[in-house]
């Protein structure tokens, strides 16, 4: 066992389980939560990109100084308190000249919502429709101040979400790649081990069966594990995550269906070999019941087999969820790492060249199988040196 | 090769079709309600929601169903589509060309050059091109192909546009045959290399493992004695000799390779029966999703039961077999 614990991969295992399973309670907020503008670079991407600066001022206004290229979005909300008769008017100076974001008179109080990505605010600055209106906005970098005229009391916030946010930036909907990455790590590891776990049980079964009763059960199961890999999976699962429903333990047990063909076959062989050695005869012999040969001797006989099988079963049933997912059969509100892959290529993440959101959750299904993969041919040559041996 | 042999496989294949048939059957029945009643508006009055049953023959009894969907299946009637209210099968039909030549243009290819390093890795034992294509094989089998293919698409449609971003052809397509033939394969040019570049590695591993093994044997001995040229015992008797396994692998990799498909024509937007099948599928068109299903599953049992002929036609251990019986 120790020998276990000093191995890489098993560590690497032990450590994205508990990012996993842990780090969702340490990251504020639910991952579905807009925190940045949309499609916002990584922050450590490009120095010069704007980072989010958030505002909050009274009514002297505010005074700040721009050093970075434009932000994504110009937005200012809240609520400005006057005299009804006197006219307040909100000016945005400028290095390169003004904008009058807006005059109003006659009301007590006003509430504002603007966004530079407003038709109407950009019609009314004179700006053009097409194109952003923070370039004009934020023309260069340089003191900006924006003031309230004519106002007695102000609350409002002066909010830019810059074009880089967060550790791996954000998607189309301005959520942060880095916590829903964080977010898929668990599902992934869920769908992939519990799957495996009653793919494994079902296999252990159905081998059991067909290698120790033998005879026609033995002739059917073994048909149909000979059919069912003979059928192509991934549209069969298609159907049934359209048909059955697309929820996590859905999915669960449809990757389960299909993927204890191969531990079955293996199973099979194992007990063929055993059933036939003295030791089970001389069980046999003395007057042992089948139930108790088989759940106290070839069950335990099985377990290399099987540990191996699940380590090595689970990269299979991630892929297989990372592919249903990415097809968008699953569920929409769960986020695991095929979802984020399915909306970064539905949702146009090559017309934005929008990297970030590609490369972390592929290379994260990448290095999960890999451990496990990794993990499984160890449990392979220790558990049972003639496995390792053999194998080419 | 012998008669026998062929009947049984045939046999096998039409057991494999039957298992299909059967399954696709039960998929679409075995769901809460039925399925008229996933796609009739509740607010409908009984009477509409009867004859809308009788239709499409869900108020007979389910055996006699049976029949009637085999007989359909049989001959390609597979209904109308619940989306475009066309034939099923005349679209179907339209895509399958796509599907197919992605298909078996990535199979050669990722076949050809994976047979080809594999036996290179053989020969050249203990080489750095040995190790690189070890080390290739386990690798390539890890990544999801799709995340592959969406980094192909971001190196080589968006960051350096040579090849374009989605599609079977441009739009409008290309009049004249060759510019079309043209816009045709540059289309198809990443999804086929991107399939290439996920099965090379598999074929390469499991050649060189089995060239390792023959080229141990003492024919191989006996035909270097003979002074036989180099390439001559290798091609000629080695790879000769695990030419079979080939095939069956070539057999076994049939199912895969349409998973592989179905998810690539997602990717690149293909008009194939991939895409077909997961439009079907999300819109809860069952006539449609049920026939590229069955397409499908009915693609991989002739190409298994042609790989089982032309194995036949290649071991001739099978061929002994019969005449002996």
């Amino acid at each position: 066992m120790s020998g276990l614990l000093r191995r890489k991969s098993v560590i690497a295992f032990i450590m994205i389980c508990i990012v996993g399973f842990a780090g969702p309670a340490f990251i504020g907020g639910h991952p579905h939560d807009a925190v940045g503008a949309p499609f916002a670079r990584p922050i450590w991407w490009n120095a010069k990109l704007s980072s989010t600066v958030k505002i909050n001022l009274d009514e002297k206004g505010a005074k700040l100084e721009w050093t970075k290229l434009p932000p994504a979005i110009f937005s200012l909300t809240g609520e400005i308190k006057a005299d009804p008769n006197s006219a307040v008017s909100i000016i945005w100076r400028t290095p390169k000249g003004e904008y009058k974001l807006a005059g109003m008179t006659g009301r007590p109080s006003y509430w504002l919502n603007m966004d530079g990505r407003d038709m109407i605010f950009k019609q009314s600055l004179g700006l053009p429709l097409i194109g952003k209106s923070v370039e004009y906005l934020f023309p260069c970098t340089g003191k900006y101040s924006l003031s309230i005229d004519g106002a007695s009391a102000a609350d409002l916030t002066l909010s830019l979400p810059g074009a880089r946010h967060g550790l791996l930036g954000t998607d189309q909907r301005g959520r942060d790649v880095f916590t829903m990455f964080i977010y898929g790590i668990r599902t992934s590891l869920i769908v992939g081990i519990c799957a495996t776990i009653i793919a494994c049980v079902l296999g252990l079964g159905f081998g059991l069966a067909a290698g120790y009763v033998g005879g026609m059960t033995d002739a059917l199961i073994m048909r149909s594990v000979d059919i069912l890999l003979s059928i192509p999976t991934l549209p069969i699962l298609m159907v049934l995550a359209g048909i059955w429903g697309k929820g996590l333990w859905q999915l669960v047990l449809i990757l389960s269906i299909f993927s204890w063909m191969g531990t079955a076959r293996s199973v099979r062989s194992m007990v063929l070999t055993v059933r036939e050695s003295p030791w089970v005869e001389g069980l046999r012999a003395l007057g042992a019941k089948r139930g108790y040969i088989l759940w106290r001797h070839l069950v335990p006989e099985t377990a290399p087999i099987m540990l191996a099988n699940l380590a090595l079963g689970v990269p299979g049933a991630i892929l297989s969820e990372a592919g249903l997912a990415f097809l968008g059969l699953s569920d929409p509100r769960l986020i695991s790492w095929g979802r984020m892959l399915h909306e970064a290529h539905s949702f146009g993440a090559f017309t934005e060249g929008a990297w970030w959101l590609l490369l972390p959750p592929g290379i994260g299904v990448v290095a999960v199988c890999l451990i496990f993969m990794d993990i499984g041919r160890y449990l392979e040559e220790k558990i049972d040196p003639r496995l390792g041996g053999g194998r080419p | 090769m012998s008669r026998s042999w062929l009947i049984r496989r045939i046999l096998s294949s039409l057991a494999v079709l039957a298992a299909v048939l059967v399954l696709n059957f039960l998929l679409f029945r075995i769901m809460p309600g039925d399925a008229v009643s996933t796609i009739i508006d509740p607010n409908f009055s009984p009477e509409a929601k009867a004859r809308l049953r009788e239709l499409y023959g869900l108020d007979k009894p389910m055996l006699e169903q049976f029949f009637i969907y085999i007989k359909q299946m049989l001959t390609f009637s597979f209904g109308l589509s619940f989306l475009s209210r066309k034939p099923v099968w005349d679209e179907l039909f339209s895509r399958l060309p796509s599907t197919l030549i992605l298909m078996s243009l990535s199979m050669i290819f990722s076949a050809a050059l994976g047979i080809w390093l594999g036996i290179k890795a053989a020969v050249k034992r203990g080489t750095l091109l040995e190790r690189a294509v070890l080390r290739l094989g386990a690798v390539t089998a890890s990544f999801p192909g799709f995340f592959v293919q969406l980094v192909l698409i971001m190196l080589f449609a968006r960051i350096f546009p040579i090849f374009p971003l989605r599609g079977t052809l441009s739009v409008p397509p290309p009049t004249g045959i060759f510019a079309y033939l043209c816009d045709y394969a540059m289309h198809m040019a990443l999804p086929v290399f991107s399939l290439t570049l996920m099965g090379f590695g598999g074929w390469a591993l499991f050649v060189r493992n089995m060239m390792v093994r023959a080229l141990s044997e003492d024919y191989i001995i006996m035909a270097r004695a003979r002074g036989l040229s180099e390439s001559r015992v290798i091609y000629g008797h080695a790879f000769r000799a695990i030419l079979p396994p080939i095939l069956t692998i070539l057999l076994m990799s049939v199912p895969g390779l349409v998973s592989g498909a179905v998810i690539t024509e997602t990717v690149f937007s293909l008009y194939g029966v991939g895409t077909f099948l997961l439009e079907a599928v999300s819109g809860h068109d069952y006539p449609s999703a049920g026939a590229a299903f069955y397409l499908l599953a009915l693609i991989t049992v002739v190409c298994n039961l042609l790989a089982d002929i032309v194995y036949g036609m290649v071991d001739p251990r099978v061929r002994i077999e019969g005449r002996n019986q």
